[in-house]
């Protein structure tokens, strides 16, 4: 509907964290998460959608840098096979599970 | 799920930073706080002001109420919230468009109102109904993506239907489910919606131009909702229902539309109008409504336009399937053979009419055939076979001439016929082998209903290769070959064929009238392809006698020579030794069944009987025992004459003597030798040659017939000179004043073709052939039961049938005598019950 006077939206898309930190990550990767992907939604035309930007004032920088890491972990091996594992501190074993049931990356992604 | 903050962790793990389960206190106040947002942010998504909006927050407002154990009750305030949009929103608009007149036109079919206005009222309405779906899709979407987590964190837990699936399912049971009883009427927003789509269809069916892009949402909209929030694949509202009301109306639609048709009485229209139909439906399930019902839609238009009236458009007089086939239809045929084979995939109604057809047109070739006069020679129409070889007697023919160009006006028009509906079958009904099939028997039962067909099939190749392949290519005389031996193939009774070809070619083979020994080769082992060895051993067993009888020949004649007694009157002697078998009986002399019979044998003249001796001694030295009988019937003679010159004449070329060569029939020379020994002017009768010569009557006729009626060839003189044949009471003189221009004259033999029998002659024939078929049966039911030692009845007809079905079609009466007959002669014998009564099963006597 008001597709017409969307223009072709930037290849990367900045996710800031509720204490100040930015991150410029690729938009293909960050669409892992359907919530992310429902923020961007071009066809919504939500604020995020809009502007390219999403403000998680729930997530700290710690967390997001690690989300923003899963994303690009992700985006650069969604296609293969014998992954390596990605490397998860412990201690932030709980907030990032808290982080990932928001995002709705806690269960198998499809492929956009 | 797991321990969302409940674990105190060990170690380093750093707890969530705050968790909102621990202040139950502020828990019905946050709730109300955050639905209060969300509610604010659902109306400026339907009011498309979402800009401002942040998904994230409203993301964690429904992901927060969640956690705080209230999705239930989100879930049911975002139900409400939309139930009560529509209510408020969406159905006075929706009331307003949907006046009496609309719901009359639609579903009432009221009368007086012009297409126009209906159409324009239609799409108005259809326009409405799109907007709304288009709106309230998108709204949903939008409405699903922010609550995204309510279905992760409640909805699946506690089994309920995805929100989206809910809230769109609102539109069904607001919008479409939503009872008219406000304008009067028992109606659901639905009914007016099928019912307004099916009048645009209509509408287009009946050549107006409508929207089609707008019933296309329309329909997608039906497709993408549901009966039930449970999304069943099979319970999409398209197929539960809208398509069953479009088919239901599509069959009144059809019916109707056959129904004129049928009135109109043009099956060719009726071809092109169901096959557009097809087409249309196939485009608009494409363009207009759903894909989805292609296969449904076409059946309906194969029932009630195919279907139900085939039989009667097929019957129709002027256009029906005899008019397409007379008049070489092919459009219409290779319509209608689609159209049929969409309905029925053996195609039974055309196949029986095809057959229908093909035995008219054969019964008609018979009846022509009948009722041609073929004792003018034909100048026109009977086709070139007959052509050349007449055009030279413009007279009026005789019966065996007559008879051939029956037989080869038939074979043309059978050929002509089947050529025709092979065409067809190609070029119509996609080679279709069952179509082949009928069509194969229908011209099979036909012809062998013809009792002549085998007689006629003989004489067609035999007049072939007497002269019609004179100057033909290699291709041509293929042609012919192929187009014989197609004929052949759906001869039934090819025992008798057999005997009409052994006949015909026995005439060709001694009277050395065959065009070409390689193309009688070539037609033997074409039909030892398609029949058998069997069916051709008599014929090959004829082409080796005539070998050996060649090399006979040069031997007997280095024979002479080598004795030194050659005189002046040497005589040439060309032989032919039959082998009794092969041959037909007529040629054998034994046509009365007397085989020696002293009637038979001529008289002949003392230098010729010098002759036989002579060979007969030379031919008996290395073979004894052998019994030579002369057929005087058979052969040929040249016979050199010298006309003396007549006394009286000066010039002219009856003043010097004349020399010709005259090539006659044996029983002509002999009766030629007659006058060598009478004096001049003496007259001979008819009975004095018959005593003389010992020649049989029928034979005699004959010759005398040919050396005394035909003009250029009048060697003798009759008395009374008339154009009829010689008969007894006639006489006979030496024809002195007997001119020819050409020295070697060839006398054609009367009747010597005697190409086709007279009745009396066929009754003759088919009693031979009677006789021969008891024969045959009775050898093959001996060579069954020798096999099996003992069979009951009715398997031992059934194999006797199957063997014999080669040859012939037996009766059951034929059989049946056959196997009595041998019961009493001892080959067979009835089985006996224990008690003495017969069984239904023979045995085997060794």
């Amino acid at each position: 509907m008001a597709e017409s006077n969307v223009p072709v939206p930037s290849k990367y898309v900045t996710l800031a964290s509720g204490d100040g930190y930015e991150f410029v990550v690729l938009r293909e990767a960050v669409l892992v998460s359907p919530a992310i992907k429902g923020m961007l939604d071009p066809k919504s035309q939500f604020s995020e959608a809009r502007t390219g930007r999403c403000y998680f004032e729930e997530i700290n920088g710690v967390v997001l840098e690690k989300v923003v890491e899963y994303c690009q972990y992700w985006y650069k091996y969604k296609e293969s096979v014998n992954v390596p594992d990605m490397d998860v501190p412990v201690e932030l074993c709980l907030e990032l599970l808290q982080a990932a049931d928001f995002l709705g990356l806690d269960r198998k992604a499809f492929l956009p | 799920m797991l321990c969302r903050g409940g674990s105190s962790g060990r170690g380093r793990i750093r707890p969530p930073r705050r968790q909102l389960a621990t202040q139950p206190g502020s828990n019905k106040n946050d709730f109300e706080q955050f639905w209060a947002k969300l509610r604010e942010a659902l109306h400026d998504i339907h009011t498309h002001n979402a800009g401002n909006l942040s998904f994230e927050q409203l993301y964690r407002y429904a992901y927060k109420i969640v956690l705080m154990k209230s999705g239930a009750q989100l879930y049911d305030r975002v139900t409400e919230f939309e139930g009560k949009w529509f209510a408020e929103q969406v159905m006075p608009p929706m009331s307003a468009l949907i006046t009496k007149n609309l719901v009359s036109i639609t579903l009432d079919g009221a009368p007086g109102i012009s297409v126009v206005e209906r159409r324009s009222l239609g799409e108005k309405f259809l326009k409405f109904v799109r907007t709304c779906w288009e709106n309230h899709n998108m709204a949903m979407n939008m409405n699903a993506d922010i609550l995204m987590y309510l279905d992760r964190g409640f909805g699946e837990e506690h089994r309920r239907p995805p929100i989206y699936a809910t809230t769109i399912g609102l539109f069904r049971d607001n919008i479409l489910r939503r009872n008219l009883g406000a304008t009067g009427s028992n109606y659901e927003v639905f009914d007016i919606l099928n019912a307004t789509i099916i009048d645009q269809i209509n509408m287009e069916r009946e050549g107006d131009v409508i929207d089609k892009a707008l019933l296309r949402s329309c329909v997608s909209m039906l497709e993408g909702l549901f009966e039930t929030d449970a999304e069943v694949e099979s319970e999409r509202l398209y197929l539960t229902t809208f398509e069953p009301y479009f088919l239901r109306t599509s069959h009144d639609f059809y019916r109707v539309e056959c129904e004129r048709l049928l009135r109109e009485a043009n099956a060719s229209s009726w071809l092109r109008q169901t096959q557009r139909r097809l087409e249309e439906e196939g485009a608009r399930c494409q363009t207009t409504i759903s894909p989805l019902s292609e296969q449904k839609i076409a059946s309906v238009v194969d029932e009630e336009l195919i279907m139900k009236h085939l039989d009667e458009f097929l019957q129709l007089e002027g256009s029906g399937i005899r008019a397409m086939i007379d008049n070489d239809r092919l459009e219409d045929l290779r319509i209608l053979f689609s159209l049929v084979l969409r309905v029925d995939d053996k195609v039974t109604s055309l196949r029986n009419a095809l057959s229908l057809r093909v035995m008219e047109l054969g019964n008609e070739i018979e009846q022509n055939l009948n009722n041609t006069d073929f004792s003018v020679a034909p100048d026109t129409g009977a086709g070139e076979p007959a052509g050349d070889g007449e055009k030279t007697k413009p007279k009026t023919l005789n019966a065996a001439a007559q008879l051939t160009a029956a037989a080869i006006k038939w074979v043309d028009d059978v050929l002509q016929l089947k050529d025709k509906f092979d065409q067809l079958w190609v070029a119509c009904f996609d080679r279709k082998a069952v179509i082949e099939t009928a069509l194969t028997r229908s011209f099979s039962t036909f012809i062998n209903r013809f009792d002549r067909a085998s007689e006629y099939v003989s004489l067609f190749i035999d007049d072939n290769l007497k002269r019609g392949l004179r100057g033909k290519t290699e291709a041509e005389v293929d042609i012919v070959l192929d187009k014989a031996i197609t004929l052949l193939k759906h001869l039934g009774e090819k025992d008798k064929f057999e005997s009409y070809y052994q006949k015909h070619l026995a005439r060709r083979l001694l009277h050395g009238k065959s065009e070409s020994q390689e193309v009688e080769q070539e037609m033997i082992s074409r039909m030892k392809r398609e029949l058998g060895n069997n069916f051709t051993q008599k014929f090959e067993g004829m082409f080796r006698d005539m070998n050996t009888s060649r090399e006979t020949t040069d031997q007997y004649r280095n024979h002479v020579r080598g004795l030194g007694e050659l005189e002046e009157s040497q005589i040439d002697l060309n032989i032919s030794v039959l082998a009794g078998n092969n041959w037909p009986r007529e040629i054998m002399g034994r046509a009365t069944g007397l085989l020696s019979d002293t009637k038979t044998k001529a008289t002949y003249p003392p230098e010729i009987q010098r002759l036989q001796k002579s060979f007969f001694e030379f031919y008996t030295k290395n073979r004894n025992g052998r019994v030579l009988t002369w057929l005087g019937g058979a052969g040929t003679a040249d016979v050199k004459c010298i006309f003396p010159k007549v006394p009286g004449k000066a010039s002219g070329p009856l003043s010097k003597d004349r020399r010709y060569e005259i090539n006659v029939s044996t029983y002509g020379m002999i009766v030629l030798m007659l006058f060598n020994t009478t004096k001049n002017d003496e007259w001979l009768s008819f009975e004095d040659i018959e005593a003389a010569t010992n020649i049989p009557q029928p034979d005699l006729i004959n010759v005398l017939t040919s050396l005394s009626v035909i003009k250029q060839f009048r060697v003798l003189l009759k008395e009374s000179q008339t154009k009829s044949a010689a008969k007894p009471g006639d006489r006979f003189t030496f024809n002195a004043e007997f001119v020819s221009k050409a020295i070697k004259i060839k006398i054609p033999s009367v009747n010597a073709a005697n190409r086709v029998e007279n009745d009396e002659e066929r009754q003759k024939t088919d009693e031979k052939n009677l006789e021969t078929r008891k024969h045959v049966t009775d050898s093959v039911i001996v060579r069954i039961m020798k096999q099996r030692k003992e069979l009951t009845h009715t398997q031992l007809v059934n194999e006797v049938i199957q063997v014999l079905s080669t040859r012939f079609k037996p009766e059951m009466s034929l059989i049946k005598g056959q196997i009595e007959s041998l019961i009493s002669r001892d080959y067979l014998e009835r089985d006996e019950l224990p008690d003495g009564s017969p069984a239904d099963k023979y045995k085997y006597v060794a």
